[in-house]
């Protein structure tokens, strides 16, 4: 499958928005994130040293290479290693039974981890696999940069819709089921 | 720039504008969810303790028909009893709500109206809020068999005599929270949000 670069530029830039918010949303509140970090359990207790700060530097330094050219394949295989990760941490807190564990993933309020949150963590990683598909190659025109500049946030509000009907059926889940 | 391009650009726009719309219903959505809990109506006072069997009372409506309250029923059907007076101007405004839930509501309930006080000033209070169709009763012992404290005041007794819900209700989702009740098997609106049992 051949790529047009327009389209894999959409992608890699929804990508990198996607993780550069999330970057930035953790180091607003970086204590905040230490705890939930912490809460998920998957680091050893190391007195003293304090990781979890590498997790937005990580975030913002692939959102930042995934717009380079240069360094796109790189920074794309971070990306899916990331998501990827992130999936798996939520799958096995879940599998622990760990239901009412912060997801940490950003939004205004204390969100719990839940099922979909895997899919959607998998999904978003197979998505920066497009940095692996051979791009065609063609001058990118006024048209080309319409698609990208508009592109990004359509596919950054829609991300925001399903996540908050996805979490308004988790929470309306959670009322009934609590009886 | 073409005209396609111009095109493209408040397409684009557009697709923009409506997303952010539905982004922002979406975000409503979930607060209507919190806002709009299913509970059931807030209880005034203690006494009376829903889940158990609803006080027998036998009574005779406007029209000298004779009901044994309280009691379990045969045709499986629940009965709403809802407190009113004539000198009660929320009553008045849930009235046609009653008869509309209760139209709604048949297949499983029945709606009993009571009060107490003059015949006479009853009647012209059935007559002009067009109350003929509903059982309508006088009888004091029986508002104060059920701690009704104030107007207007709704008790649900199920099929089988078992008090399912009383309180105050002022609106259709007060009412509605007393199906809802049932339903869902809370006593109350403080029992709803009491923590997890």
């Amino acid at each position: 499958m051949v790529l047009d670069p327009a389209i894999g530029l959409l992608i890699t830039a929804s990508i990198a928005l996607l993780l550069a918010s999330a970057g930035a949303h953790k180091l607003r509140d970086l204590k905040a994130f230490d705890e939930i970090f912490s809460a998920y359990g998957l680091m050893p207790a190391m007195p003293g040293m304090r990781v979890s700060w590498l997790v937005p530097l990580l975030e913002i330094v692939i959102a930042a290479g995934l717009v380079i050219t240069v360094s796109r394949p790189y920074s794309g295989a971070l990306a899916m290693l990331l998501l990827s990760g992130y999936a798996a941490a939520i799958a096995v807190n879940l599998k622990r039974g760990h239901r009412d564990l912060a997801c940490g993933c950003g939004g205004p309020e204390r969100r719990t981890i839940a099922a979909w949150m895997v899919w959607r963590n998998l999904l978003t990683a197979l998505a920066a696999g497009v940095v692996f598909l051979p791009w065609t190659h063609r001058p990118l025109g006024l048209t080309d940069g319409l698609t990208i500049v508009f592109g990004v946030p359509t596919i950054a509000l829609i991300y925001l819709c399903i996540d908050q009907l996805l979490g308004n059926a988790q929470r309306t889940a959670q009322m009934w089921g609590s009886r | 720039m073409t005209p396609l391009t111009i095109s493209v650009i408040v397409l684009w726009i557009v697709v923009l504008a409506l997303l952010a719309v539905v982004f922002a219903l979406t975000r409503q959505l979930g607060v209507l969810h919190e806002r709009i809990a299913p509970v059931g109506a807030l209880m005034l006072n203690r006494g009376l303790a829903v889940g158990e069997p609803a006080p027998a009372v036998d009574v005779v409506d406007l029209d000298g028909a004779s009901i044994r309250l309280g009691a379990a029923r045969a045709d499986g059907k629940s009965t709403l009893l809802l407190f009113v007076s004539p000198t009660c101007p929320v009553c008045k405004t849930l009235l046609p709500i009653v008869k509309s839930s209760g139209k709604h509501e048949r297949d499983w309930l029945d709606i009993i109206l009571a009060s107490d006080g003059n015949p006479d000033e009853h009647r012209d209070f059935v007559r002009a809020q067009g109350l003929a169709n509903v059982p309508y009763i006088l009888s004091a012992p029986l508002g104060m068999t059920y701690q009704v404290s104030r107007l207007p005041f709704a008790a649900l007794v199920d099929e089988a005599g078992i008090l399912r819900a009383r309180g105050l209700v002022n609106s259709r989702e007060h009412l509605e929270s007393l199906f809802e009740a049932k339903r869902l098997g809370v006593a109350s609106l403080q029992d709803y949000f009491s923590p997890a049992k």
